[in-house]
């Protein structure tokens, strides 16, 4: 059976699930970001998917500039939470709750 | 033919090691799940004609990003994983809600026809390479390679802000 955009969607799709319910399931801030991470990477799929069905490359200049958006988040994700860790010795979300009180 | 093989080898790949991330235990092992994810992206870019962006993802995700990670989980070097089980099962109900809506956005979908896209188009011979790509960045989406050098410029402020020890910033 031939591939066909659907199956793309598809994959990227339950990549997508895949993160979301990481990012909601774990208390780990490090995973959480992770999970973004592959969220980020899913879009990426379907970016590239569409390029290629449409035969336009706008699609692959996104793909970049999703990159660059990923390495800034994670970048300034880890200095939050390496600086949350000095002060707390904690990367649990759950128990950052200073706002919450 | 080759297409579909390395759909299924990689896709599969991909989801399974996205899965396993999310489920492991240990920050480690959860970073190595997702550099194998990345690995795999790559190839799901390779068979969709962006050999660029394959290579990207490998230098960029799978290696800088991917080692940003790992170094953090290493200098943090705290068994970070205790005492996050205790209240899982609180937001364990709301996630499986996910699934479910996403099954039904998809069964809406099903229900009313198939997707009504145009064919696709033929593909130019220099498509999804880096001189395509290049051209297509410094010429007609000068503003988005604008907007990304503003962003990174951004992050790199605001990182070495944030790890600052002693904190002399201009406006405290």
């Amino acid at each position: 059976m031939a591939i066909t955009l659907t199956h793309y969607l598809a994959l990227a799709g339950a990549l997508f699930l895949t993160g979301m319910l990481g990012f909601i399931i774990r208390r780990n801030a490090l995973i959480m970001l992770m999970s973004v991470e592959l969220m980020l990477s899913a879009t990426n799929v379907v970016f590239a998917a569409f390029s290629r069905h449409w035969g336009n490359g706008a699609g692959h200049v996104f793909v970049l500039m999703n990159f660059a958006v990923a390495a800034a988040e994670a970048a300034i994700g880890l200095a939050i939470l390496v600086e949350i860790y000095r002060r707390r010795r904690s990367v649990n979300v759950d128990e950052l709750k200073v706002l919450m009180e | 033919m080759w297409e579909s093989i390395i759909f299924w080898v990689c896709g599969g790949l991909m989801l399974l090691s996205g899965i396993m991330m999310v489920l492991s235990r240990n920050a480690v092992v959860a970073a190595c799940w997702l550099i194998f994810c990345f690995l795999n992206a790559a190839g799901i870019f390779a068979i969709l004609s962006a050999p660029f962006l394959a290579v990207l993802q490998v230098l960029v995700y799978a290696g800088a990003i991917m080692v940003l990670f790992l170094f953090v989980i290493m200098m943090l070097q705290a068994p970070v994983l205790e005492a996050e089980q205790r209240r899982r099962s609180l937001w364990l109900g709301p996630a499986m809600l996910l699934p479910v809506l996403a099954t039904l956005v998809v069964l809406i979908g099903w229900l009313r026809g198939p997707l009504n896209l145009l064919p696709a188009q033929p593909l130019p011979d220099d498509f999804g390479t880096a001189q395509a790509v290049a051209s297509l960045l410094l010429n007609e989406y000068l503003l988005a390679f604008e907007l990304i050098s503003i962003v990174l410029l951004v992050a790199i402020i605001g990182a070495i802000a944030l790890g600052k020890v002693e904190r002399k910033l201009p406006w405290r």
